[in-house]
């Protein structure tokens, strides 16, 4: 029988005071693993869930000013960003080249305003893959076919073959009408989804009035997340050296939405000429890194929030404890126990009951994690972007789970440090004599 | 030499303002082999010489000699190891370890030092003191499910299982009835003849006295008889 044997033991005495505390353990480090849990996994869905609806990792924007001081978007030289991609060794798995228009859609006197993405087809093969149609088809696309998410198709009341009316500006802000053939219908698309439709980038040009080798928007699906800023750099670094380009802010620089600080300096300035600009994924991001970084803060206060108070309870706890087993620790000196071993066995209590509290408290927090990651949201839930696939999903970060226990463990220790020594120090002979 | 000796030991209690002496310059000896009553009305301070004795409390003038070392001086550490390397001590209430079963019970004290016996040799000897106090088929229940008298031989044999040259009993009869009471006290005399262990008792009952070979008899802190008996087969 090991000192930490019969402190094992000792946990079951009154089972519903261990209880009680263990569960309060249990409590923190499960509200602590579910923010763990929400926060690791809402990085990776926002980022998975931008990078499909912004078609990439790294973008190339081209910027011309009107001669009205307008900035009108255009890529013009598309062969000189190849260029630079293959010298800055973008390895992307998709390269997509799109012009986009924002429109109202007219139908039996019915209107819907949207995104009208105009994309190279045969080139964005993997696009067809993803979008998932209720009817149509996206084989022998016409020049005019258009693909609609359902919501606008309900709105509007059209199916696929109906013609639809199209009232636009062109890229230099001049009205433009064209019509448009429904050849496809995508399937329940999700919110974001839901405001952009997709058709041949030749028609989206020709009412843009761009020309056809022209276009607005460059994206780089990379094959991983990882090395995306890395690559914006050298991208940028190799369009630099070829054409005028904005400067690269850092991510997330001085807290600044770094969208926002790019589009206020630019105002300001004037070229001629089209203008590059180099953004990634993770400068539209580092908003969500803010917010990740900030739920994992409040988890840590809370942790300690909470484990201040659950400490109290823990002290006053072993206070009792120690006058409840007050005889029993005298026989134990009597017979030989060493102050060290008193202390030792109110430790390994404490320790055993943080380990029982977190390991109960993890396991609660899995089957949370398990019942919500069940709920579907559905795709066109207000949540999408947070969502993997319409459902709340969950990541632990192990090594921070572990450190969570440990401090659990720590704090659970020096709670019950004080009366353990006090239990220790207890005189043998008025330990003994103490009735209880 | 004596194996426990007494030398003017006093025992002041601070009690409010003022202080009780309990014990007020108390000096006997206490041989090898002895099986000893330390006797007297309640209050005249049985305990608080035991408690002395067995090193659980300090005396505040005098000095206790074990094995004519004294013992005033040393650190609670040093006390503790000689606690548990000497002495083996039997309750009033027992004081049984309510967690632990019979057997572990009376293993408990083995774990605590720094030596360490054989594993197997310790099973045998716990095996044995279980047998020797009659309890083989009590082995695996924990004592809310003994009677008194059966927890007493649980901390008679956890008393002996370092195998101390002296065991300590203060009052152990007086939570039981008279004919229990007198089992237990024949069987401290067994093994005091068959291990030779030094017995040392407290009592206020005549009765129990009477089978001591050594009486030391107290009142208000102070001897008032210290005797032997002759008798066949007890050493003088
Ligand atoms: N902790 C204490 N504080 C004050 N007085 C005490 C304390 N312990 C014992 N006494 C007093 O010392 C005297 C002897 O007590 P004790 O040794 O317990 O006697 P006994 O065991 O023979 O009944 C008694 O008068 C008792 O009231
Ligand atoms: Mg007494």
């Amino acid at each position: 029988m090991q000192t930490a044997r019969l402190a094992f033991r000792n946990l079951s005495r009154q089972k519903r005071r261990s209880f009680l505390l263990g569960g309060a353990i249990a409590f923190g480090v499960m509200i602590v693993t579910l923010i763990d849990g929400f926060a690791g996994a809402f990085v990776d869905n926002v980022s998975e869930n931008f990078s499909n609806l912004l078609a990439g990792h790294v973008f190339v924007e081209g910027v011309e000013k009107s001669p009205k001081g307008r900035d009108l978007d255009i890529i013009r030289d598309d062969a000189a960003l190849r260029e630079a991609a293959e010298a800055a060794g973008i390895e992307a798995k998709y390269v997509s080249r799109r012009s986009a228009l924002q429109g109202s859609l007219k139908f039996a006197g019915r209107t819907a305003s949207l995104a009208v993405q105009g994309v190279d087809f045969a080139a964005e093969s993997f696009l067809a893959e993803r979008l998932a149609l209720a009817s149509g088809s996206l084989d022998n696309l016409p020049r005019d076919g258009i693909v609609i998410p359902e919501p606008i198709a309900d709105k509007l009341g059209v199916e696929t073959g109906d013609r639809l009316l199209v009232t636009t500006r062109t890229y230099s802000g001049q009205q433009n009408v064209g019509e448009f053939a429904v050849a496809a219908v995508i399937k329940d698309p999700g919110i974001l989804g839901s405001i952009s439709a997709y058709a041949t980038r030749d028609y989206v040009n020709e009412l843009l009035d761009l020309a056809p080798d022209e276009y607005q928007a460059l994206s780089f699906y990379l094959p991983s997340l990882s090395g995306m800023d890395e690559a914006g750099d050298r991208l940028h670094a190799e369009v630099s050296s070829r054409l005028q380009t904005f400067e690269r802010e850092a991510p997330g620089a001085e807290g600044e939405n770094p969208i926002l600080a790019m589009m206020r300096g630019e105002d300001e300035e004037t070229w001629t000429g089209v203008k590059y600009r180099v953004t990634t994924l993770n400068d539209a991001l580092a908003q969500v890194q803010q917010i990740v970084d900030v739920l994992e803060t409040a988890s840590l206060v809370i942790l300690l929030v909470l484990f201040l108070i659950i400490m109290v309870g823990i002290t006053n706890t072993f206070r009792i404890i120690m006058y409840e087993r007050i005889r029993e620790i005298g026989t134990m000196r009597a017979v030989g126990m060493q102050r060290g071993q008193v202390r030792g066995l109110f430790l390994w209590e404490a320790l055993f009951l943080a380990l029982g509290g977190a390991v109960a408290g993890l396991a609660a927090a899995s089957l949370v994690m398990l019942g919500v990651g069940l709920i579907d949201f559905g795709l066109d839930s207000p949540l999408f972007i947070i969502l993997k696939n319409g459902h709340m999903s969950f990541r632990l970060d192990w090594a921070s789970v572990a450190l969570k226990v440990a401090i659990v463990a720590f704090l659970t220790l020096a709670a019950a440090f004080l009366p353990a020594r006090s239990a220790a120090k207890l005189d043998p002979a008025v330990a003994l004599r103490t009735a209880v | 030499m004596s194996i426990i000796e007494l030398a003017e030991v006093r025992k002041t209690y601070p009690l409010g303002k003022t202080e009780v002496q309990a014990v007020k310059g108390v000096s006997f000896r206490i041989e090898r082999g002895d099986f000893i009553s330390i006797a007297g009305p309640s209050g005249s301070g049985k305990t608080t010489i035991l408690n002395m004795i067995g090193l659980v409390d300090r005396p505040s003038g005098g000095e206790v000699l074990i094995e004519g070392k004294p013992t005033s001086k040393l650190a609670d550490r040093e006390l503790t190891t000689l606690r548990h390397e000497t002495l083996g001590f039997i309750f009033q209430s027992f004081n049984l370890i309510p967690v632990l079963n019979v057997r572990e019970n009376v293993e408990f004290p083995l774990l605590l030092g720094a030596k360490r016996q054989p594993r197997k040799e310790a099973a045998e000897w716990v095996d044995f003191l279980i047998e020797e106090v009659g309890l083989s088929d009590w082995k695996g229940h924990r004592s809310n499910e003994l009677s008194g008298g059966q927890r007493q031989r649980v901390a008679i044999a956890r008393a002996l299982v370092t195998k101390p040259k002296i065991v300590l009993a203060d009052e152990p009869t007086a939570n039981l009835d008279s004919a229990t009471g007198e089992q237990i006290i024949e069987l401290m005399k067994k093994i005091n003849r068959d291990l030779e262990t030094t017995f040392i008792f407290s009592t206020h009952d005549a009765k129990i006295v009477d089978i001591a070979d050594h009486v030391v008899r107290l009142r208000d802190g102070l001897v008032t008889e210290n005797f032997r008996r002759e008798r066949a087969g007890a050493e003088a």
